[in-house]
């Protein structure tokens, strides 16, 4: 693990668990999933990250100090959310440790939960969730499981860093992209998420009570979205909407 | 002896916009660092986006609990809009579990400036899943010959 930055474990964790990503990210995406995750399967905290790279914060919770990045689990799941903006400058040191401490369980497999802006969303009905793999067994087992898959583009943000850290050490990693919305929360886009995510992983979850909160989730998520949309014009996140030039 | 390389004009201009570049962005962040909600007013500020198009400026407004038949959008100048829309309920502070705050919120408020001349009295609205939409065509008041 890097010197810069520590993983302390609250409790002991269970080995050959699947380990998932919620990081702010387009729509909220992968925090609204994570968080809906914690909750609807009772997610406790496990361990949470201790860094100077991390902005001078902490997030109270019943008058307690927590680190804004944990990692959430039981038996089979473990989670790792951030519940602030990861900034542009630390996000390699950050995820890269998160990867090497789940190495260090012997994490069956990461998968990042995450979003693709797509324009006028609004008007979109079906929103579609895109798979991307670090291997081609991996991406194989996930066309297999009838999600679809990104087959040319860019990807920027954390799970850009953990797929290609993942390919590297050979960890097993698929990231899911739902449609959603650039810049506003997007609970709707989480739940098809969710959905996809009961494919890839023998995780199953009730969407329906996310679906009903949406509104309720929209206006409490827009201070994150805000500092989120910052942190995301720094990494050039817009350039995922971009056509790639094609390189064999 | 310590040698001190000649700065070239190049890099004393290249040093002068990455510290004005600096200073806008820290000015920028001065400006918007502010909380997303008015006490006094009772109001929240919602999320929006600005896009231009060759032919129209679409403002859209992240307008959640918003009554749809309260919804106002009105120019207070040339270039600036404001947005009010009632919500279907009052929110507290204590709904989002904050007990360090008091008050309640009925209202969601916010200006835009718009970047480019429009006719602010073409303006069309359109409101789905929750996200207003405000068209408004670009005003071209001069065009530049190709010669």
């Amino acid at each position: 693990m890097s010197e810069e930055v520590k993983i302390t474990e609250r409790k002991e964790i269970s080995r050959g668990a699947v380990m998932l990503f919620g990081f702010p990210d387009v729509g909220l995406v992968g925090v609204i999933a994570a968080s809906h995750l914690i909750s609807e399967l009772n997610l406790s905290e496990v361990a949470y990250m201790d860094s100077r790279l991390l902005p001078p914060l902490i997030v109270l919770h019943e008058g307690l100090p927590h680190s804004p990045i944990r990692v959430f689990g039981n038996h089979d799941v473990l989670l790792a959310v951030s519940e602030t903006a990861v900034s542009a400058d630390t996000i390699y040191p950050i995820m890269h440790a998160l990867i090497d401490w789940g190495r260090s369980k012997d994490v069956k497999k990461m998968i990042s939960m995450s979003g693709i802006p797509v324009q006028d969303r609004q008007d979109v009905k079906q929103l579609k969730v895109f798979a991307a793999a670090s291997n081609p067994e991996i991406l194989k087992a996930v066309k297999d499981k009838g999600v679809q898959v990104l087959k040319e583009g860019y990807m920027v943000g954390p799970q850009a860093i953990m797929m290609q850290y993942c390919a590297k050490t050979d960890v097993p990693a698929v990231t899911l992209l739902a449609q959603c919305f650039f810049n506003y929360p997007d609970p709707e886009a989480a739940a098809e998420l969710l959905k996809e995510l009961s494919k890839i992983a023998e995780i199953k979850v009730d969407v329906s009570k996310l679906l009903e909160k949406g509104e309720e989730i929209r206006l409490r998520a827009r201070d994150v979205m805000r500092r989120t949309q910052r942190e995301m014009s720094k990494m050039k996140k817009t350039q995922e909407y971009d056509i790639p030039m094609y390189v064999s | 002896m310590s040698t001190k390389r000649k700065r070239s004009i190049f890099d004393i201009i290249s040093e002068y916009f990455e510290d004005l570049q600096e200073r806008t962005e820290r000015f920028r962040e001065a400006l918007i660092e502010k909380p997303s909600w008015n006490h006094r007013a009772c109001t929240m500020e919602p999320l929006r986006n600005i896009m231009v198009t060759p032919t129209e400026v679409i403002v859209t407004v992240d307008l959640p609990y918003a009554e749809e038949n309260t919804i106002r959008v009105k120019p207070i100048s040339r270039d600036t809009i404001e947005i009010l829309a009632k919500m279907k309920r009052k929110i507290r502070f204590d709904d989002f579990g904050i007990t360090h705050y008091e008050g309640e919120f009925e209202t969601l408020h916010c200006q835009t400036r718009v970047p480019v001349p429009v006719y602010m009295d073409k303006m069309e609205l359109r409101f789905k899943k929750g996200i207003l939409e405000i068209h408004l065509p670009r005003k071209h008041e001069y065009e530049i010959p190709i010669e």
